[in-house]
């Protein structure tokens, strides 16, 4: 088994992590950092649980070695929240009642902040497009989709001039 | 009977430094050895056990592989690792290339196409490949690099079979290349999955028009199919009954029907082949009618 | 000092009003926890470096003789610790009817049985390891179809049936493949035919499909030296594992403790017990060291619990003013390899099985009938989807047939209050009818919109169906809770129900908080469950926590209240009925005294002049058991009390098909289920949400594609589930409240019941669209525009 240090920021804090050729990068999250927010629903890159962000940029973890990558920026869900204080996409979820099991949950924040971080003024259409790739089993998705619309009208009032 | 490993099975990762050097060490553990970029596919087939390589070799460091370039006179090239994203973001993209983006917005979901890259769903040779079809029709090529140097090959003969291509040992498609198309084409690519959105194509018809007075309609299409056929299907036949003939509904449904009875579609988990005809024929008419809409409205 | 507006409670303490914590929308003590990420479920549990990871070997074949099993090349792979197989484990295992062996022994019944088990320290060595154990089976003649199954001619799959331990109250026939069958007989049918002036007789295949939590399963075990065995495990149901895994090891309760984190899902598919065992037995042969077991996604499609395929039959006739008169419906259910579970679905599928109807004369045969399929188990509904998505279909039809609109038809014949149903019990109140007329009203019903596109490529149509289900459990299934009180008069409950995304904890914190008189935000949960000090729960199923796990914690709740009043009472000179608890203080009616709950519930109030004190910390118990279900005839199914209650409900859907594909959109859904007392109605809505389009992804697209025992689609690539943009664009939650008379201020179950009628009310929406009706879902695109083809309607 080949083995390979790479140095990797993750929700800001930076890392030296040994890791072997074939381990993914949720594998490494999860089983190397102990850190179990993102999930592990299928790792065949199908279902979204372990969506997290690299560069800025949603990806499903289980499809990305954890050796590729060396040097970048990863957020998960653990990183969403800043001192204390809630992500606004956070918080609407709960407020919209979408959350139930909580499985699909951090991958599904990972996705919907992405979303709004390229689109602040999503339509119905590009919410559910942008969401397609983390399945829920138990909600349904329209509180979910609600829930995005709301973070995204409560991010249109926070930016808008005094 | 599919029993995926629960993890990915044990390789080694090699990063070489140089196209050279990608090139050699492929051609050296030829058969134990795999180039991969953005690895959907290729991590996929290793949990299965389909593929079995002691080497995954990441090239999308390489030379070229990251650049999106337009050149006025010679065309978009596409690096092999600018994934699906970029692509459909790119401003040269959209502006003269859009059913690339349109056929790159239909794979899978935002997540994968962080990852997924057109020269790897074109390696990757399943006949159901979203965005070939708008290769094809925009007359892609592909840029190689192998042992014995730079080569250039058409996707119009890239394709021999499921899975099967014209690369050889020790080969690393560094980009894509579209030549500048036709003056004021439209083309169109539709899909049928099983979702609304984000499912692999049932049946994927892409359809590029363009006026052309050298014909007797006074149009030229060109017209590719996906995942009905082992390789992706150009119906020649269907594209003649819209050079031949001038264009109405009719000509339309003839069309639709020459390119339903072009392909060879199977029965397979996902659809039955009479299906699969059917809807090649719908779809087909659909989106000849859509491009032929635009084109006919330009004076 | 508390203002004491209005009396709240009468006398004997009991309450008049209700509370306002019941009726609101709260919101859940578990999200915060779920959105940030720092919710454990059971793989994120941390064993430390001496953690070992097991892999499942399981047969290739459906039905086959294990004739050797050679474990020596796999145990002598470096990195393994053990291998074990059925030899290791001789006893049965079952929860009503013991049929199976945690491992294989001397014969496997299904693709996916488990013959071998290894662990090692990675489990990709344990993966490697699996392939080096040599196993010679000698295939059997398999059995794929139920009706075949049920024939002489089929191949007996468990020639022992007749010495398997059961439960009493399933009777299965020895020497056949038939572990279950009910039987309604009330009435007379053969008397009843001539007299229908319409008789429909369809028939109606169910594919098996699964449940697909979002987590699959996932299962800790250690065996300690002391033969102490710990199960960390993605449960719904603890003490059940708990059970069923001692009663097969040979050993008391007393050594096995489960703890079950939260659920990612379950809907069935975690109840009982499945892969738990397997990681106990593993556990055995690494005494000391932990094992984790995990189910691969395309494990988790064909090896834990699926639900089971259905061929039904059903005949129906009513007279000419549309008055049912007769249903005679045949169910066999494909159950699979092992019935130990699905027993009891299909009795339930048989005491039900006439649907919510009122029905003169009912003759109903449901078989549970081995199959080398997978292994059909509880999933939403029990049984209840699969027959009534044919059978509200032949309902539709019927209505055609007298010229009836089916609403209208619906209203004539639906069960109400005080109807003597199939078996022969007398309904309770319930609110069905009313739940049908809101249903059309909100669906528009009467009223053809035009379609979405232009020119006429889209055709819409609505459709309803109606449904009812009760909870399908022992007539002695029970809940015990446990209330006690901390220092600052916070409250912590004990309970033994799960969390599996339902919102339990939520509502049994609402309850309790409304019962005690604290505010909500007072209430913590005791978790995970565990059953060492959890309190005991029969199992997290057939949507009965809200009503029975509720009652324990209410009752509960109001011991603990008690003893405050009590206590307080006797040291304020006063009755404890002048006395209540509001908002966290205790209030007097008659003094206007006030004091807070801080610090009395542990160390009680002193008495005065330093003589002593009194009181102590106070811990309520509450416990509930239904005493009211009896039994049933054998050959007619007749009974006092069938079950405890029914949830009744309908559902009605608009869809547009696509004339150029076959794709059915559904564009809108009305939900409406009479819950008797919608405790969160936020989050009742969120099941009626959420069952509404799991049933539509089950009607559009998901069917275990099984072809001589092997499931071809065991992965979301091709086990299509609904995604984000299948969900319809509007979905109207309507909550009806007609009390139940036992149950906590009149609530009833709905975890289930909203994806039983989504097939047939699509399927009706269809068949008013396009006129097809296809006799199998899903209602794919393809199956669709190939009935049109046939049909004539598209070319």
């Amino acid at each position: 088994m080949s083995y390979h240090k790479i140095t990797i920021t993750i929700n800001g804090v930076t890392d030296r992590v040994d890791v072997p050729s074939h381990m993914t990068l949720l594998q490494m999250l999860r089983e190397k950092l102990a850190l179990t927010g993102t999930k592990n629903g299928c790792a065949a890159g199908e279902c979204g649980a372990c969506t997290v962000l690299w560069n800025g940029e949603p990806v499903n973890s289980c499809m990305v070695l954890a050796v590729e990558c060396d040097g970048a920026q990863i957020i998960t869900v653990e990183g969403l929240a800043h001192d204390h204080q809630l992500d606004p996409i956070q918080e609407a979820i709960i407020a919209a009642g979408g959350v139930q099991c909580g499985f699909c949950i951090p991958g599904m924040l990972i996705s919907a902040r992405a979303l709004l971080d390229r689109n602040p003024d999503p339509s119905d259409y590009e919410i559910r497009d942008a969401l397609v790739g983390n399945l829920c089993r138990c909600t349904g998705y329209l509180r979910l989709i609600e829930a995005v619309k709301e973070a995204a009208r409560r991010g249109e009032a926070e930016a808008a001039p005094a | 009977m599919l029993t995926p490993h629960p993890g990915l099975p044990e390789f080694d990762y090699i990063k070489p430094a140089t196209l050279a050097e990608a090139s050699q060490f492929l051609a050296q553990h030829a058969g134990e050895a795999r180039a991969f970029v953005g690895g959907t596919d290729t991590f996929v087939r290793m949990r299965d056990g389909f593929w079995k390589d002691k080497y995954l070799v990441d090239v999308k460091h390489l030379d070229g592989m990251n650049t999106i370039a337009f050149d006025p006179l010679g065309g978009l090239t596409i690096g092999a690792a600018v994934n699906l994203n970029r692509v459909i973001v790119s401003p040269d993209v959209q502006n003269r290339y859009p059913v690339l983006a349109e056929a790159c917005h239909t794979v899978a979901s935002y997540p994968l196409r962080t990852r997924a890259t057109i020269v790897g769903n074109i390696c990757n040779a399943s006949p159901a490949g979203d965005t070939i079809g708008a290769c094809l029709v925009l007359k892609g090529s592909l840029r190689v690099h192998g042992v014995n140097g730079l080569r250039v090959e058409p996707l119009s003969t890239f394709f021999l079979g499921p899975g099967k291509t014209k690369l050889q040992r020790g080969d690393v498609v560094t980009a894509v290349h579209f030549p500048i198309p036709p003056k004021g084409y439209t083309a169109r690519y539709l899909k049928l999955g099983r979702n609304t959105i984000g499912d692999l194509a049932i049946v994927g018809v892409t359809a590029l028009g363009y006026r052309d007075d050298d014909t007797p309609s006074g149009y030229r299409f060109r017209l590719a199919l996906a995942s009905v056929a082992p390789i992706p299907l150009a119906p020649t036949r269907a594209e003649m009954i819209l050079s031949d003939k001038p264009i109405t509904e009719g000509t339309i449904a003839e069309a639709a029907e020459a390119a339903m009875e072009a392909c060879t579609p199977i029965d397979d988990v996902r659809g039955s082949a009479r299906y699969r005809k059917l809807m090649v024929r719908n779809l087909m008419r659909k989106v000849v009618t859509e491009v032929w809409k635009v084109i006919s409205r330009q004076s | 000092m508390a203002k004491i507006k209005e009396r709240k409670n009468g006398k004997n303490g009991r309450e008049e009003k209700v509370p306002e914590l019941i009726g609101q929308s709260v919101p859940r003590v578990d999200a915060h926890e779920k959105v940030t990420g720092a919710a454990i479920f059971t793989d994120d549990l941390q064993f430390g470096p001496r953690l070992l990871h097991a892999r499942i070997l399981r047969s290739p074949h459906p039905h086959a003789l294990i004739k050797r099993i050679d474990v020596s090349k796999a145990s002598a792979l470096s990195g393994v610790k053990a291998v074990v197989t059925g030899e290791d484990t001789p006893g049965y295992i079952g929860l009503y009817l013991q049929d199976r062996h945690i491992f294989c022994r001397g014969r496997a019944r299904y693709v996916g049985d488990p013959v071998a088990g290894v662990a090692a320290v990675d489990e990709e060595t344990a993966e490697r390891a699996l392939a080096l154990i040599e196993v010679e089976y000698e295939p059997l003649p398999p059995v794929f179809d139920p009706e075949y199954g049920a024939s002489p001619k089929a191949p007996l799959i468990h020639p022992d049936l007749g010495e398997y331990k059961v439960a009493n109250f399933i009777f299965p026939k020895p020497e056949t493949n038939v572990s279950n069958h009910f039987k309604i007989r009330k009435g007379d049918v053969e008397t009843a035919w001539p007299r229908c002036a319409a008789i429909v007789e369809r028939q109606y295949r169910i594919p098996h499909v699964q449940h697909a939590p979002i987590e699959p399963h996932v299962a800790v075990a250690r065996w300690d030296e002391s033969d102490r065995i710990t199960l960390w495990a993605s449960s719904q149901s603890p003490f059940a594992a708990r059970n069923l895994i001692a009663k097969a090891l040979g050993l008391s309760q007393s050594k096995i403790e489960v703890i079950a984190p939260y659920l990612g899902g379950g809907f069935g598919s975690k109840a009982g017990v499945s892969m738990e065992a397997l990681a106990v037995v593993i556990a055995k042969a690494v005494k000391g060291r932990p094992v984790k077991l995990r189910l691969t996604r395309e494990e988790e499609f064909y090896t834990t619990f699926v639900r089971q395929g259905l061929a039904a039959h059903f005949k129906m006739g009513c007279d000419k003013d549309g008055k049912l008169l007769a249903m005679e419906n045949r169910y066999y259910w494909d159950a699979g390899a092992y019935t130990e579970y699905g027993v009891n679905m299909t009795r339930a599928g048989g005491y039900s099985g006439t649907g919510p109807y009122d029905v003169p004369n009912a003759k109903v045969d449901s078989l549970c009938i081995y199959t080398n399929h997978p292994v059909g188990g509880p999933m939403r509904g029990f049984g209840m989807p699969e027959l009534h998505a044919g059978l509200e279909q032949c309902i539709d039809d019927l209505a055609h047939a007298v010229g009836m609109d089916p609403v209208e038809f619906r209203k004539l014949n639906c069960v109400r209050e005080g109807d003597i149903i199939a078996t022969g019990m007398t309904m309770h109140p319930i609110g069905l009818s009313e739940c049908i007329e809101k249903a059309a009203q909100a669906i528009g019903w009467g009223h053809k919109a035009p379609p979405s596109a232009p020119a006429s490529r889209k055709r819409r149509g609505k459709g309803i169906a109606i449904m009812w289900k009760a909870p399908a459990m022992p007539p002695n299934a029970g809940s015990s809770a446990r209330v006690s009180l901390n220092e600052d008069g916070t409250v912590t409950v004990a309970l033994g129900g799960q969390e599996i995304g339902q919102g339990s904890f939520t509502v049994m914190a609402q309850m309790a908080a409304a019962a005690l008189g604290v505010p909500y935000d007072w209430v913590r949960i005791a978790r995970p469950l565990d059953t060492q000090y959890s309190p005991y729960e029969w199992q997290t199923v057939a949507s009965r926590l809200t009503w029975s796990m509720g009652n324990a914690v209410v009752a509960a709740a109001r011991d603990a209240r008690q003893q405050i009043l009590d206590l307080v009472a006797e040291a304020w000179g006063e009755d404890p009925d002048d006395l209540d608890i509001v908002n966290g203080n205790v209030v007097s009616y008659k003094t206007e005294e006030s004091r807070s709950l801080k610090d009395i519930v542990i160390y009680g109030l002193p008495k005065p002049n330093d003589q002593g004190w009194r009181g102590g910390p106070v811990l309520g118990r509450g416990s509930f058991m239904p005493t009211y279900v009896t039994g049933l005839d054998p050959e007619t199914g007749q009974g006092p009390r069938a079950v405890v209650h029914y949830t009744t409900g309908a559902q009605a859907v608009e869809v547009e098909v696509d004339l150029d594909t076959g794709k059915v959109d559904i564009l809108r859904g009305v939900s409406v289920y009479d819950v008797g007392r919608a405790i969160n109605p936020e989050m009742v809505k969120a099941q009626m949400e959420g069952g509404l389009v799991q049933g539509i992804s089950t009607a559009l697209f998901e069917r275990l594609k099984l072809k001589e025992g092997v499931v071809q689609n065991p992965s979301f690539v091709d086990y299509r589930i609904a995604t984000s943009s299948d969900a319809p664009q509007h979905i109207e939650a309507i909550i009806v409240e007609v009390p139940q008379d036992d149950g906590p201020w009149g609530a009833r179950g709905i975890g289930e019941h909203p994806m039983v009628p989504t097939i047939p009310a699509i399927a009706n929406a269809l068949y008013d669209a396009v006129g097809i009706r296809l006799d199998s879902p899903p209602f794919t695109a393809e199956k669709v525009y190939l009935a049109m083809v046939d049909a004539g309607i598209v070319k």
